[in-house]
């Protein structure tokens, strides 16, 4: 979706691929194919100090950033495609109950202030059996032996699928682009496309580097050493999504991410949180225009 | 009646044809990287941050006391300032309670001047760890599961079942306070200790000829001299309490939903997530014009000097 009155063109080249996944212990159970599947896992492999999903809910960005993928395969998501906000229809509540009810029923103690680093500490030290996961996180923590207690206990697939019978990944962005200014326009294009070639992406994988390119991502040599590519590949094929292309994303996200903490703190229903945020999101899209 | 002749002064000697004499040159001279820093970092942010709060965020429009109004209304102002009064309430009172039993403490218990030194050297290290690290360290000793409060708590016997210390607003507000009383209570040591060593010792001895209890020497001679240095601590605090920002942040996120949203914070999102650069000047403005009006208040009503 474009951001409003722009027609959608491309802006950027990616750089890393930055998607977001699903990783889980499978040295413990089967990769779940749907969040009911993920539901059932988590209360079976809940044990003493042992959670069945780590929830990462810390207030603003952190939530959002584990939220929107379930909203999205549950169906929902915060506007339709003429910027109307949806985040309060049955399919987006549905989404919001199942994170601050389902899911928190079988998470570790205080989702409500657990970010990527708390959620990656719980799992390198063998206390979660599953959660979403950034690329990022798996190369600096999960699959990092002198930090991580469970490599090769862990696996990665993309995003499961919820009753929409999709699965959606999220897309982050970190882009390669040139300013209009630049005096040196096509000196910076060049440079972009031999930064994004197979050989030197190659060579930016081997010094750690996560590539967006899927002939690597399906390599299989470059597979045995980084067992994320494949579920990268495939997350890039199952289409992931963005955050809503506006410019008052900021915003929306502070909103949703303040009340959906809220609601996962149990300060506020899932019913009382969603509608705050629904109104809150109303009001500023239109005084922006929308 | 005698008559009486008044001796006029004498004339400055003025250097050259102008209006200000040598001295006053160079007086004004030195004066000027001064006043030009402060004109710099004060005055014109300042002025910039009154002309935008007049203007509109977008395209720059003069909409009067537009944003004044529109920052005025919102009640997540008003719950920003709730907490900032609770986190004030918790931290101001220990820190000055705490810093000021320690001072007495080390200054009657400890008279070698060694051991001065040490708690000297030790009160500094908190204050000179970025807020920013501090708020690091704290989010791993509270954290539930591995967190080495609630493993010592329980080891202890003290608590049965791990306490969600950042994920509930009942305990949210009192870690995030500790972390402050943690990092500024030396400062308020630090102050009064130099204070206690002001304090004349022949007013001491002649209470102790007296009879006068320890109590009684601290709260009837002690406390008078410390007074000035108890003011200017309340000062320099209330101002840090009012843009304290990067340990909560760090610790909470506001959260759990706005509970920890001390003004600052909101300020910013205001400011940096909501993009309303408008309404960000305006409430910067009003915290501006009510933190001189109470301070100036403080000021006339509280005895700063010693008479």
């Amino acid at each position: 979706m474009a951001a409003k009155g722009k027609a959608a063109h491309l802006i950027g080249i990616t750089i890393v691929g930055n998607v977001e996944m699903f990783m889980y212990r499978s040295d413990k159970g089967a990769a779940p194919k749907t969040w009911d599947e993920v539901k059932a896992n988590a209360d079976k492999n809940k044990a003493a100090n042992f959670y069945g999903y780590l929830v990462r809910g810390k207030a603003t960005n952190p939530v959002v950033a584990d939220f929107l993928p379930i909203l999205w395969s549950f169906g929902g998501d915060v506007f339709d495609q003429n910027w109307n906000v949806t985040i309060d229809n049955a399919a987006s509540l549905k989404a919001v109950k199942f994170l601050v009810q389902d899911l928190k029923a079988a998470a570790q103690p205080g989702p409500e202030s657990t970010d990527a680093a708390d959620r990656d500490r719980l799992m390198a030290i063998g206390q979660g059996y599953q959660s979403t996961v950034w690329p990022g996180e798996i190369t600096s923590v999960i699959q990092n032996a002198s930090v991580s207690q469970v490599v090769g206990k862990v696996a990665y697939i993309p995003m499961p699928a919820g009753p929409s019978g999709k699965g959606v990944g999220m897309m982050g962005n970190w882009l390669l682009g040139v300013p209009k200014a630049s005096p040196n326009g096509q000196a910076a294009a060049d440079f972009i496309t031999w930064l994004t070639s197979t050989d030197t992406q190659k060579t930016y994988v081997d010094n750690g580097g996560i590539p967006a390119r899927k002939s690597l991502l399906n390599d299989s040599a470059l597979n045995q050493k980084n067992p994320y590519f494949s579920a990268l590949a495939k997350s890039l094929d199952a289409v992931p999504n963005w955050r809503p292309r506006t410019d008052q994303w900021n915003a929306v996200e502070t909103i949703l991410g303040t009340n959906l903490n809220a609601a996962l703190a149990g300060t506020a229903t899932p019913e009382a949180a969603v509608q705050k945020a629904a109104d809150a999101i109303r009001t500023l899209m239109k005084g922006a225009g929308y | 009646m005698a008559n009486v002749t008044h001796a006029r002064p004498a004339p400055l000697n003025r250097a050259g044809a102008g209006r200000f004499t040598r001295q006053e040159r160079l007086a004004y001279t030195m004066l000027v990287p001064v006043l030009g820093s402060i004109f710099l970092i004060v005055t014109y942010p300042f002025v910039l941050a009154v002309i935008q709060s007049l203007q509109a965020t977008n395209g720059g429009a003069f909409v009067g006391l537009q944003n004044y109004v529109t920052g005025l209304e919102n009640p997540l102002l008003y719950e920003a300032l709730a907490a900032t009064a609770v986190y004030a309430a918790l931290v101001l009172p220990t820190e000055i309670l705490l810093g000021l039993g320690l001072a007495l403490a080390v200054h009657r218990g400890i008279k070698s001047a060694a051991l001065r030194a040490l708690f000297f050297g030790m009160a500094i290290v908190p204050l000179v760890i970025p807020p920013i690290a501090v708020g690091v360290i704290a989010r791993l000793m509270y954290a539930p599961s591995y967190g080495v409060i609630n493993h010592i708590l329980m080891l202890t016997g003290i608590t049965h079942d791990e306490i969600n210390w950042l994920g509930q607003p009942i305990t949210a507000m009192p870690a995030v306070a500790s972390v402050d009383v943690w990092q500024w209570t030396p400062f308020v040591y630090l102050v009064l200790f130099s204070g206690f060593l002001t304090v004349p010792r022949d007013e001491i001895e002649a209470a102790q000829v007296d009879g006068a209890s320890g109590w009684s020497q601290f709260w009837r001679i002690e406390l008078y001299y410390l007074r000035p240095l108890l003011i200017l601590i309340v000062f320099f605090r209330l101002a840090d309490v009012l843009r304290v920002f990067d340990h909560v942040f760090i610790l909470t996120g506001g959260g759990p939903g706005n509970t920890t949203q001390l003004l600052s914070l909101y300020l910013y999102r205001v400011e940096f997530k909501f993009s309303d650069y408008g309404q960000a000047a305006a409430l910067a403005v009003v915290v501006l014009i009510a933190i001189s009006v109470v301070y100036s208040l403080v000021t006339r009503v509280l005895p700063l000097e010693r008479r």
